[in-house]
């Protein structure tokens, strides 16, 4: 590979004992950091036993306690509103972003320092140049520009790498679809169903996507960046090659990005982060290859020491070998999989949400859809409710729903799913992570 | 004096000018007498500094104390 492969040759070309090596030289340093300064940490240590000259290898990791989102969310009502995670209060730090709240959970609370905040754009630097973006861009981030942490890193990265940046916030479909043409953006930013959205707004506005100069598009937020019939999807209906990044607000910044190179999989940005992956329900490290949880140590985010933290997100390592790039660093196959709670049992039959997506995205026609489970007495009942394309004849329709029906039972161990048609405009659109999957099996009647 | 960076290497002429500047950077920073203006660039510039040679392996360590 040439030298202008990589963002960081030094670190991203390492040998894996070497990438260990420093990823131990970093955790001591974070460990000392976190039981001097962080109260939670302080404590944490001490009921574990742990010190962090216990630390001779890797392995040693295990020593220490995992983190949960529960114990931070308690830790926020312990000490409000940050919890005892910080090293230090607001007055140190720049920004204060919160969790999307999609959950519908009260979100969590985290704040930046100027290093801390700079780092982060660093990270989709990493990502952003290793999927080909350069710095003769032009890059349109379609993105709310608010609380949540989202594309921010994403939007100071490009302006790092010195890429001409259009800050699409505050802006109505339409209006960003009309941007993206009217500056000749090279490169677009969104979410993967958001992607899709302004697909559907570009063809109903007779803008042809696919003809014009996008070449790139850089996907966050939701699994189906790596689902592959909806990144095919996305890819033809734009043109444009598309590369999968995941991040999350408790590191505040991606840890996985997809190289040009589009090998199945996100590399670990694995000089800044250790990811481990563990059976969700004995803590045990898996395999190579294993779907498991992931759990993150990050070495960025200094205001907030981030040691073994649950992630509950889905996903199997497989080395890097797996991609012919040259980098280092290790990969997960497919991507963020999903939740590791994503997973629905519906009359003895697991029902996966991706695994649902990727089926209806084989379909011409569907613009959007949503998976409903219900209960009726002791019988549940899961509907798939699409949104066919505006005036899709009602003949094209049937045929449509019954390959649909016969696709889903075929691939649930002939699970019945009922295909209903929506009225134009009923389902919900996202512009940042979707939720398709209502699940009303347990909401009182009348909820 | 010859330096290794974290992984015990000989760091280069490159890194060893960055270390340099990084290192003054951070000097100037602990001054107590620097008007807003200086501080802020000064800031600016640590930081900036400091991603490069975290990135590289030559240092890791936090910059609270410096304000940043």
């Amino acid at each position: 590979m040439g030298a202008g492969e990589y963002w960081n040759p030094k670190t991203e070309t390492l040998g894996r004992d070497e990438l260990v090596a420093l990823q131990l030289a970093k955790l001591r340093r974070l460990c000392d950091w976190a039981a001097a300064r962080s109260p939670f940490y302080q404590r944490s240590f001490k009921q574990a036993g742990f010190e962090p000259d216990q630390l001779r290898s890797l392995d040693d990791l295990r020593r220490l306690p995992m983190l949960t989102r529960e114990q931070w969310m308690a830790s926020q009502g312990e000490r409000p509103p940050f919890g005892l995670l910080p090293v230090a209060g607001r007055e140190a730090a720049i920004r204060w972003h919160t969790t999307s709240g999609t959950t519908g959970r009260e979100p969590i609370r985290v704040l930046d320092t100027a290093k801390d905040w700079a780092w982060q754009a660093e990270m989709w630097c990493y990502g952003l140049w290793g999927f080909g973006v350069r710095p003769a861009d032009t890059a349109y981030v379609a993105f709310g520009y608010g609380s949540f942490i989202g594309f921010w890193g994403l939007h100071y990265g490009m302006e790092k790498m010195g890429v001409l940046n259009i800050p699409g916030g505050a802006q109505t479909t339409e209006g960003r679809v009309k941007q993206i043409a009217d500056f000749g953006a090279t490169v677009v930013a969104s979410t993967p169903t958001y992607a899709l959205r302004l697909a559907q707004e570009a063809e109903r506005l007779g803008v042809d996507l696919a003809a014009g100069p996008v070449q790139k598009l850089i996907l966050s937020g939701e699994p189906a960046g790596s689902i592959p019939q909806t990144k095919a999807l996305i890819e033809r209906l734009w043109g444009a090659t598309a590369g999968d990044t995941a991040g999350m607000t408790e590191i505040g910044t991606i840890m996985i990005f997809e190289c040009r190179h589009q090998p199945g999989g996100t590399h670990i940005i694995e000089d800044h982060y250790i990811e481990e992956v563990v059976d969700p329900a004995s803590g045990e490290p898996v395999g190579y290859g294993e779907p498991g949880e992931r759990v993150v140590t990050s070495f960025g985010r200094g205001i907030i020491p981030l040691l073994r933290y649950r992630t509950a997100d889905l996903v199997a390592k497989v080395p890097a070998s797996r991609c012919s790039c040259g980098r280092g660093f290790d990969l997960y196959e497919g991507g963020i999989l999903g939740r590791v709670d994503d997973m629905k049992l519906v009359r003895g039959t697991n029902v996966y949400p991706r695994a649902v997506e990727g089926i209806v995205r084989e379909f011409d026609h569907v613009e959007e859809f949503q998976l409903r489970l219900t209960r009726e007495g002791h019988f549940d009942r899961i509907a798939l409710r699409v949104e066919p394309s505006p005036g899709l004849a009602d003949a094209e329709w049937e045929d449509m729903a019954g390959r649909l029906a016969k696709a889903l039972a075929e691939a649930h161990e002939g699970l019945r799913f009922e295909v209903e048609r929506a009225a134009e405009g009923e389902l919900p659109r996202f512009e940042l992570k979707a939720r398709r999957t209502v699940d009303k099996r347990d909401t009182p009647i009348g909820g | 004096m010859a330096t290794t960076d974290l992984l015990g290497r000989p760091t280069t002429e490159v890194e060893d000018e960055l270390l340099a500047l990084y290192g003054r950077c951070k000097a100037l920073l602990e001054r107590d007498d620097l008007d807003p203006c200086v501080r802020a660039g000064a800031r600016a510039a640590t930081v900036g500094l400091w991603n490069a040679v975290n990135d590289l392996a030559l240092e890791h360590e936090q910059l609270l104390d410096l304000g940043a």
